[in-house]
C-alpha cells in the first residue's frame, strides 16, 4: 500500500511533464499576439520588444525562462491579460474560492445524490423512485448557466434570501454550490440507485436477508458499500472539476475564483495564465485519483494495490 | 411600495430570458438625506460604480483600454487636464506653460504645491521619468508612437533596443542602464532646468500636444518608489518591475485626486482621496469603489438594487443596451463617442490566393458601399439609432475640424448598379468570392447578415459570411487574407490626424491596404502646416479623397450607454472622447 502511493507520487512529475509539453505546444500555437491590444497594432520592432519583455519572442526562449521560473522559485509568471498580476497571485486569490464554492458542491452532490439514489433503490419502480429518476434526469441535463439562473431568480431575486452577486460572506457560497452540486447530484443518484438494485439482487444480500436482516439494514450496512464503489471512482475527477471552479457559475454569480481562467486565458492567449491554472488542475487531479485509490482499497478489500 | 416589489419580482422573471422589464425602476427618487456619505471602509463609498472588466493594468504609461485611462484619471494628474462639459484644456499638475514662436518647444511650470500622495513634491523630474519609461523597450506598450512626437524619442528607443539585442548575459545590466541614461540626456528632448520646469522640445509641431499632455501615457510616475522598485533582468539587461507594483497599495504613490486603498482582483478596487492632492476643494466626493461585474445583466440588477451609482461599460451592440434605450427610462444616457463602425475592403490588386481582386476597383467598393442601407440597420438591427455615418470621422468631434460633405457615399441601389456596371459587372452575379469576415463574440452577425442580404437584394451581388475568433480574425486582417472584414476606429486624441493617420500606406493599422500617393502627400503637407485652419483643411482633402475612393465603408458613428439617475449623481457629463473627471462627481 505504502509502496504503491509512493509510487504514484513518483509519477507525478511525469505526467505533469508531459501535461506540461501539451499545454505548452497548444497554447503557443493559439493565434495572434495575446500582448496587442486587438483594435490597434504597432511597428514590427515595437512589437518585438513588447514580446520580449515576457520572453514571448521565440517559443526556446519562453520554455526556457519559464521552466526556470516555475522548477527554481516555484513562479508561474506575470498574466498577459492582467499584467499587473502575476499567475501566483491569481491563483493564489482564486483558487480558495473556488475550493470552498466547490467543496460546497460536493457536500450537496454527496447529500441530495445518496438521498434520493438510496430512497429510489428501496422501493425501485415506485413512485418516489419515478419521480427522483425525473429530477436526476432534469438534474443532469440542465446546463448549469439554466440552473443559476433560476436559482437566481427564485431564492435571490423573489424570495431574496440570498446575494445576488459577489463574494463575502456563507451566504454568497450556497446558491453556486447548488448550481454546481446539482449535476454531479444527480448523477450520483442514478449511478446509487443502479448499483443498489444490482447488489440487492446478489446472492450474498439474499443470504442476509434469509439470515433475517431487514431490507433496510441490508441495503445500508452491506449493498452500500458496494454500490458506493462507482461513486468514488466518479468523485475523484468530479472533485477536481468542482474543486477548481466553473466558468459558468463563476460568471453568473460574479465569484472570483479560478474556473473562469481556463477559458478565459485560452481565449486571451494568456500562455503563463493556461499553464498556471493546467498545472494546478492537473496536480490536483492526480492527487485526488490516487486519493480515490486508496479509499477503493479502504472500502473493498478485495482490491490490491499494486506498485 | 407595492409597485416596486412588483416590477422587482418582473425583473427577474424577463431576466431568465434574458430580456429585462424595462419600466418603474428608472425613477425612483431617493430618500437618503444628502449629508449620509456611505461608509467607506466595508463594500461601499461615496461614488460606486461598475466597470465590466478587471484592470488591465494600472501603469499609466502601458494603458490603451478605455476602463484603464478612466482608473489613471483618478489615481494621476497630467500637466492638464479637460474642464467638463466644456471639454476644453485646463491647468493641471502644470500651473501654466509656453510655447515658442516655432512650435517645438513647449516650458511647462509644475505647480509648487501639487505632491505625490506619500507627501513628497512633485517634480518636472517625475514626468521625465515616466515619459522616458513610455519609450524604453523595456516597459514599451502600444502607445508609445505617441511619444515619438518629442525630439530624438524614437532615436532613443531604437538605440536602447539595439543596446539590448547585443546584450550578453555576462554583460552588466547596470553599466548598460548608467549608459542608457547619458544617452537619453544626449539624445531625447526632455530637460528640468528646475525642480519645477519641465521643458520639452518636439521633432516637428504638433498642433495636438498639449491634447497628448492630457493623456495616460504622459501622466507622470514618483521616481523614488520607481528607483526602489525597479531591478535589472541579468539574462536580457532589461529592467523590471514587481507585476503589483501598480496594484499594491504599499507600493503605489500616486498625484491624482485618489490614492489606491484597495484592490482586489476580478472583485472591486477602492480609491479614496490623496490627502495630499493640491485641489482638494474642488472634489465632489472622497472615495470611488469600482465594482467588477462582469454580466451585465447582473451589473444590471447591482444598480437596481441601488449597490452602484453608475453603469458605464454596457456595450451598446447588446440587445439589452437597445432594449434599455428603447424603454425610455431617464436613468439611460447615450452620448456620441468618437468612433466609427465600418466595414474595410482589400484593396491589394491581388488576393491571397492570388487571384485577381475585384475590389482593387474604387468603383466596386464605392457600388457595394452604397447598398448599404444604413438607416434601416440603425433603427431594425442594432436598434440604437446611431448616427449613420456617411464620413470616417464622427461629425463635430474635432474643433475647428469638418468633414467633407459630399464625397461621401449614401444607400443608392440604382447608382450603385451602376458604377457596377462601369466595372464590367453589369452581371452582379459575376462578382463572385467575396465574403464578410467579422469576429465572433462582438454582436456583429446580425449586422453582417444584413448587409449580405441587403447586398443581394440591392445590387444582386452574393457573399457568404465567415467568423472567427478575435486574434485569429486579427491575423487574417493583417496579412490581408480577406476581402471583406468588419472593422472599427476609435479616436485617442481631438485630432483628425487620430484617424487619418490609419490610411497612410505605411501605417501597421491599414487592414485595407489601401495606398494612395496623394493621400500619403496631404498628411504629410499638413505635418508642416503651422497654421491650424490651413492645416484642418488639408486634412479634411484627405479625408475627402478617401471617402472618394471608398477603401472603407463607413456605417455608423457608435454611441455610449451610461446609466445613472441624473438626479441623483451629478458631475459625469458622459461625453464623445470619455474625458472624465469623477472627482467632480456628487452623489445625492
Amino acid at each position: 500500500m505504502l509502496r504503491f502511493f509512493f509510487w504514484r507520487l513518483a509519477q507525478l512529475p511525469l505526467i505533469l511533464g508531459i501535461i506540461f509539453c501539451v499545454t505548452f505546444t497548444l497554447a503557443w500555437w493559439i493565434p495572434g499576439n495575446p500582448l496587442e491590444n486587438p483594435d490597434r497594432s504597432v511597428p514590427p520592432q515595437i512589437e518585438q520588444a513588447i514580446l520580449k519583455q515576457y520572453n514571448l519572442h521565440s517559443p526556446w526562449a519562453f520554455a526556457r525562462s519559464y521552466l526556470g521560473q516555475v522548477l527554481g522559485h516555484g513562479d508561474f509568471g506575470p498574466s498577459l491579460q492582467y499584467r499587473d498580476q502575476t499567475v501566483n497571485q491569481i491563483i493564489r486569490q482564486g483558487l480558495p474560492v473556488s475550493v470552498l464554492v466547490g467543496s460546497g458542491a460536493l457536500v450537496v452532490a454527496l447529500v441530495v445524490g445518496l438521498t434520493v439514489g438510496m430512497i429510489s433503490a428501496l422501493r425501485p419502480g415506485s413512485w418516489l423512485d419515478l419521480s427522483s429518476l425525473a429530477l436526476a434526469v432534469v438534474g443532469v441535463s440542465l446546463p448549469t448557466f439554466v440552473t443559476a439562473s433560476v436559482l437566481m431568480v427564485v431564492f435571490a431575486g423573489t424570495l431574496q434570501w440570498f446575494p445576488v452577486q459577489g463574494w463575502g460572506s456563507w451566504r454568497h457560497i450556497i446558491l453556486p454550490a447548488v448550481t454546481l452540486g446539482a449535476m454531479p447530484g444527480a448523477y450520483i443518484a442514478r449511478l446509487i440507485r443502479l448499483g443498489l438494485v444490482e447488489v440487492m439482487a446478489s446472492d450474498f444480500i439474499r443470504t442476509a436477508r434469509a439470515k433475517g436482516l431487514s431490507r433496510r439494514r441490508t441495503l445500508v450496512k452491506h449493498a452500500m458499500k458496494v454500490a458506493f464503489l462507482p461513486v468514488l471512482s466518479f468523485l475523484g475527477p468530479a472533485a477536481a472539476a468542482t474543486l477548481t471552479g466553473s466558468f459558468v457559475v463563476e460568471k453568473v454569480f460574479n465569484i472570483p475564483g479560478i474556473g473562469e481562467h481556463f477559458v478565459q486565458a485560452v481565449r486571451n492567449k494568456d500562455q503563463f495564465l493556461i499553464l498556471g491554472v493546467v498545472l494546478v488542475f492537473s496536480t490536483l487531479l492526480v492527487l485526488l485519483n490516487l486519493a480515490v485509490d486508496l479509499a477503493y482499497a479502504w472500502v473493498d478489500p478485495r482490491i490490491e494495490l499494486a506498485g | 411600495m407595492q409597485s416596486m416589489k412588483i416590477s422587482t419580482v418582473l425583473q427577474w422573471t424577463l431576466f431568465l430570458f434574458l430580456t429585462l422589464s424595462l419600466n418603474g425602476c428608472g425613477d425612483d427618487t431617493p430618500t437618503a438625506s444628502e449629508n449620509t456619505p456611505r461608509n467607506t471602509s466595508g463594500d461601499t463609498a461615496d461614488f460606486v460604480f461598475v466597470a465590466a472588466v478587471p484592470p488591465n493594468t494600472l501603469d499609466p504609461q502601458k494603458m490603451s483600454w478605455n476602463h484603464d485611462i478612466r482608473t489613471a484619471g483618478c489615481l494621476f494628474e497630467p500637466l492638464l487636464r479637460y474642464k467638463l462639459p466644456q471639454m476644453t484644456l485646463e491647468p493641471a499638475a502644470a500651473e501654466s506653460w509656453t510655447v515658442s514662436e516655432d512650435q517645438l518647444t513647449y516650458t511647462f511650470q509644475i505647480r509648487s504645491e501639487a505632491r505625490w500622495s506619500n507627501g513628497d513634491p512633485l517634480t518636472a523630474q517625475d514626468f521625465i521619468t515616466a515619459w522616458q519609461r513610455a519609450m524604453l523597450p523595456d516597459f514599451v506598450a502600444d502607445y508609445v508612437q505617441l511619444m515619438f512626437c518629442i525630439r530624438g524619442a524614437e532615436d532613443f528607443f531604437n538605440w536602447r533596443n539595439e543596446q539590448l539585442a547585443n546584450f550578453k548575459p555576462s554583460d552588466s545590466a547596470a553599466d548598460a542602464w548608467r549608459e542608457a541614461q547619458v544617452q537619453f540626456k544626449k539624445m531625447v528632448g526632455l530637460r528640468a532646468p528646475s525642480a519645477h520646469t519641465l521643458v520639452v522640445e518636439l521633432a516637428r509641431p504638433t498642433p495636438y500636444f498639449l491634447e497628448l499632455c492630457a493623456f495616460a501615457t504622459f501622466m507622470p510616475n514618483h521616481t523614488p518608489s520607481l528607483k526602489k522598485h525597479i531591478s535589472f533582468d541579468t539574462t536580457s539587461g532589461l529592467l523590471k518591475l514587481p507585476a503589483s507594483y501598480w496594484t499594491d497599495p504599499s507600493m503605489l504613490v500616486t498625484n491624482g485626486p485618489y490614492a489606491l486603498k484597495r484592490y482586489r482582483f476580478k472583485r472591486d478596487l477602492l480609491m479614496e482621496q490623496n490627502p495630499h492632492w493640491w485641489n482638494k476643494a474642488s472634489m465632489g466626493n472622497r472615495s470611488i469603489l469600482q465594482k467588477i461585474i462582469e454580466m451585465p445583466q447582473t451589473a444590471l440588477l447591482t444598480y437596481q438594487n441601488k449597490e452602484a451609482d453608475w453603469l458605464p461599460d454596457i456595450p451598446s451592440s447588446l440587445s439589452l443596451a437597445a432594449d434599455l434605450v428603447a424603454s425610455g427610462r431617464s436613468d439611460v444616457h447615450t452620448a456620441p463617442w468618437a468612433g466609427t463602425y465600418f466595414y474595410t475592403f482589400n484593396c491589394k490588386p491581388r488576393l491571397a490566393d492570388g487571384s485577381v481582386n475585384p475590389m482593387a476597383d474604387p468603383r466596386v467598393r464605392r457600388a457595394l458601399s452604397m447598398g448599404i442601407d444604413r438607416k434601416t440597420l440603425v433603427q431594425k438591427i442594432t436598434r440604437m439609432n446611431q448616427p449613420q455615418a456617411k464620413s470616417f470621422i464622427p461629425p463635430n468631434m474635432i474643433p475647428g475640424y469638418e468633414s467633407p460633405k459630399d464625397a461621401g457615399v449614401s444607400f443608392d441601389p440604382i447608382a450603385a448598379k451602376k458604377l457596377l456596371a462601369e466595372a464590367g459587372y453589369t452581371d452582379p452575379t459575376k462578382l463572385k468570392g467575396l465574403s464578410i469576415l467579422f469576429n465572433t463574440g462582438g454582436g456583429h452577425e446580425p449586422t453582417a447578415q444584413t448587409i449580405k442580404a441587403m447586398w443581394k437584394k440591392h445590387l444582386g451581388v452574393s457573399v457568404y459570411l465567415q467568423s472567427m475568433e478575435v486574434h485569429a480574425f486579427r491575423q487574417q486582417l493583417k496579412q490581408q487574407n480577406y476581402t471583406i472584414a468588419r472593422a472599427s476606429w476609435i479616436g485617442d486624441y481631438r485630432d483628425p490626424s487620430t484617424f487619418l493617420d490609419k490610411y497612410h500606406s505605411n501605417n501597421g493599422n491599414n487592414d485595407s491596404r489601401w495606398v494612395n500617393p496623394s493621400y500619403d502627400r496631404l498628411l504629410a503637407k499638413a505635418q508642416q502646416q503651422t497654421n491650424p485652419a490651413l492645416r484642418m483643411k488639408t486634412l479634411a482633402e484627405a479625408e475627402a479623397l478617401l471617402l472618394q475612393e471608398q477603401p472603407i465603408a463607413p456605417i455608423y458613428h457608435y454611441l455610449t450607454l451610461h446609466i445613472f439617475d441624473a438626479n441623483r449623481v451629478t458631475g459625469l457629463h458622459p461625453n464623445a472622447w470619455n474625458f472624465r473627471r469623477l472627482e467632480q462627481v456628487q452623489v445625492k
